[in-house]
């Protein structure tokens, strides 16, 4: 039967969406969609998710608008742009702004500017200023979500060989069943302990006596009251920016990340988890909204 | 494969073979291509033909098979078989509409779904008995089905040629029920039932007609006799079957079927099962609708012809830029309604909300509606405010859920926000986490 369905928006965290590199491309002509496919088997076309806006840019010009967002859950960060072929998201965007609480709805879109570096996106549908609580509800939406597909992922893992027709038989969904498949094929090896806590984090996180700081993803030790070697080269970078340029307002994110990342070979994640390590260690401040300078 | 379904296999090769093979060796060999080597069940049975010395030609040669020997992979069928069930459905085939027939056909060892790709030459109805000549076999979802195709020959029987057809039946949870199925026993509490007269083909009949409920959702059911159903009573019907009546799955019962009165405790009482039934999207795009059925689920767009619109006094359409589709420049009258989509993490499906239920959601009526849009000289306002208060938002919805090509559609008769003990569910989903 050749019902026409329209594809289910996934509540994802950031992290798992962010470690995608798998994507199958659809056809126009087939009218076949693309899918991101994430490590625990989610075939992400469209995510419906609420966050913490935390920063709006425009890449474009005003005439020809190319916005992007930053829209924090948890766990990490997702990319939102909006473009001309999205004028009310764009609009929105432009409008808001940061730190707001938002819901997005978006179609996932990957995009790899070399061999090594994949980077996810969502190509903003919708998004809207909500209440706080709607962000709350949403964190539990997307680790009930989450929890499905790490207990499949179990089962899967368990198997000699990872079966669509056996995961059905468990009780999982045929669409899910599929994306496992795949996932457990593309990705060579599945760490699920970092998303059970992960997944146990985030539902703290709702939760009246939880502090609200980012949850962790990385199993690295808390913070290091002593710099990393990156952390170190951060800092140098930055002063040789600042150097050059004379910036007084400090030296722009942004930019700061891209001659990082030319120099080391580290992922966004890593870069962010840096500079959050030396802002709490009072090593940064952020004189304005994107832009970075150092303690002295 | 089980073993039962590789019995009709088994057969077909024994008789390819005219029986120069046991059936136990056949089966020895069968399980081996299968099981062990993984080969397509078709493919194996070629290869087995082949390899004992006989014609695989002979596997597709026309055989006459009662319907539990029916393995899904003949290519050359004759039956002999009494209609349990037929319906009708216009679908499109290289742009042109066309009229087919699906349903069920019955012997005496059990039923099987069919599907006929061609006009009727003669109108089939319930009770018919048929001999189907060069019909062939597939499988969907796992069971065999029939199909008629433009190869296949149909001669009408007498009566009594076909045995009474045997019921195999199946219980089954009213969430679960599917188009299609069959011989079914369902437990369940009417919540309403009225009795109609309609016009068939036989002449007029009556039909006790309402919804019936179980934990798990309900379902709108017509009774072809009278088994002195009552609102409020628990009853277990044994040989039901289920078609799509607009959309909605429902069940159909008849004199081939019983009714069992059951004790009152059997279910829980009316007013709880009236809330039964939260049914995930997923659900119900593969049970292809529902009745009144309650979805939980967040309301993620908003389309055009939303808010405030304009109908045509004639044909009820709505009307863009002052004109009908139909009837050219009209007086639109005005009306107020969402067009949405809602989805639940699992699936997505097109909802509507009518006059009534959008008011409420405004909070102010059509007039005060009308008087805003004149205010702001934009009839978009109305628009704008529903996405405010509804994108982004946990909703409880009840109604029902019609199936078509198009997709799934709730017509919402109730919308709600959801509320939700943050807290507590956070715990409970911890809870499960630490196990």
């Amino acid at each position: 039967m050749s019902m026409i369905q329209r594809e289910v928006a996934w509540r994802l965290f950031a992290e798992e969406f962010n470690q995608s590199t798998m994507e199958i491309s659809g056809s126009e002509s087939e009218r076949t969609p693309s899918y991101v496919v994430t490590p625990l088997g989610a075939m992400v076309n469209r995510v419906y998710m609420v966050g913490v806006l935390t920063e709006t840019e425009n890449l474009g010009t005003p005439e020809d608008p190319m916005w992007r967002a930053r829209v924090s859950d948890p766990t990490g960060t997702y990319f939102v742009t909006a473009g001309q072929y999205q004028p009310g998201a764009a609009t929105t965007i432009a409008s808001l702004e940061p730190p707001a609480f938002v819901a997005v709805v978006g179609k996932s879109s990957v995009y790899r500017p070399d061999d090594q570096t994949v980077l996810t996106s969502l190509r903003c549908e919708y998004i809207k200023e909500v209440p706080e609580r709607l962000r709350d509800y949403w964190i539990l939406e997307a680790a009930r979500s989450l929890k499905k597909r790490l207990e499949a992922m179990e089962e899967a893992l368990r198997m000699e060989e990872v079966s669509i027709e056996e995961i059905v038989k468990l009780g999982y969904e045929p669409d899910l069943a599929k994306g496992i498949e795949k996932a457990s094929e593309h990705y060579s090896s599945i760490t699920l302990d970092r998303y059970w806590s992960m997944l146990e984090d985030s539902l703290r996180y709702v939760l009246p006596e939880y502090e609200r700081t980012p949850v962790k993803t990385n199993d690295e030790p808390e913070i290091e009251e002593e710099e990393s070697d990156l952390e170190q080269m951060i800092l140098e970078v930055i002063k040789e920016m600042e150097e050059d340029l004379d910036q007084e307002s400090g030296v722009d994110y942004t930019k700061l990340m891209k001659e990082v990342m030319d120099r080391e070979n580290i992922s966004e994640p890593e870069f962010e988890e840096a500079i959050k390590n030396l802002r709490n260690m009072g090593q940064l401040y952020e004189p304005d909204l994107g832009s970075l300078k150092r303690i002295y | 494969m089980k073993n039962e379904e590789l019995a009709p296999h088994i057969k077909d090769i024994t008789r390819a073979l005219k029986g120069k093979v046991s059936e136990e060796e056949i089966e020895q060999e069968l399980q081996k291509w299968i099981q062990k080597y993984g080969v397509d069940i078709n493919q194996a049975k070629r290869s087995i033909v082949n390899n004992l010395g006989g014609d695989p030609k002979e596997l597709f040669t026309p055989s006459e098979k009662k319907i539990k020997e029916i393995s899904g992979t003949e290519r050359n069928l004759e039956l002999k078989v009494r209609i349990v069930s037929i319906n009708e459905k216009d679908i499109e085939v290289d742009g042109e509409p066309k009229k087919i027939h699906y349903g069920i056909f019955g012997d005496e060892t059990g039923t099987i779904p069919f599907t006929i790709w061609e006009t009727l030459p003669e109108p089939l109805d319930k009770g018919d008995t048929v001999h189907v000549i060069n019909s062939y076999a597939t499988t969907w979802n796992d069971k065999p089905q029939v199909n008629v195709g433009s190869r296949t020959r149909m001669r009408m029987l007498e009566g009594d040629e076909v045995p009474e057809f045997k019921r195999t039946s199946q219980r089954c949870d009213i969430r679960d029920v599917r188009e299609g199925m069959s011989n079914l026993i369902i437990t369940g509490r009417i919540l309403n039932v009225e009795k109609k007269t309609v016009q068939t083909k036989n002449g007029e009949k009556d039909l006790y007609s309402g919804i019936m409920a179980d934990e798990t959702g309900k379902i709108q059911f017509s009774a072809w006799h009278d088994f002195g159903l009552k609102e409020d009573m628990v009853v277990e019907v044994n040989g039901g079957y289920v078609r799509s009546w607009r959309g909605i799955p429902q069940l159909s019962f008849d004199d081939n079927s019983t009714v069992d009165i059951l004790d009152d405790g059997a279910l829980p009482p009316k007013e709880q099962l009236e809330e039964s039934g939260i049914m995930t999207i997923s659900q119900l795009a593969r049970r292809g609708g529902a009745v009144d059925a309650i979805i939980d689920a967040v309301m993620i767009d908003i389309k055009h012809g939303s808010g405030l619109i304009f109908r045509c006094p004639e044909c009820n359409r709505v009307v863009q830029k002052s004109a009908c589709r139909i009837h050219g420049k009209v007086d639109g009258e005005p009306d107020l309604r969402v067009k949405g989509i809602l989805d639940d993490g699992t699936g997505a499906l097109t909802v509507i909300i009518t006059r009534e239920e959008t008011e409420e959601i405004l909070e102010y009526g059509l007039d005060e509606a009308m008087e805003l849009a004149r205010d702001r000289m934009d009839h978009g306002v109305i628009k704008e405010a529903l996405e405010d208060k509804l994108i982004a938002q946990p909703l409880r919805l009840k109604g029902n859920v019609t199936c078509d090509d198009y997709g799934l559609m709730l017509i919402a008769s109730e919308v709600k926000e959801k509320k939700i003990n943050m807290e507590e569910e956070a715990r409970k989903l911890l809870d499960e986490v630490r196990v």
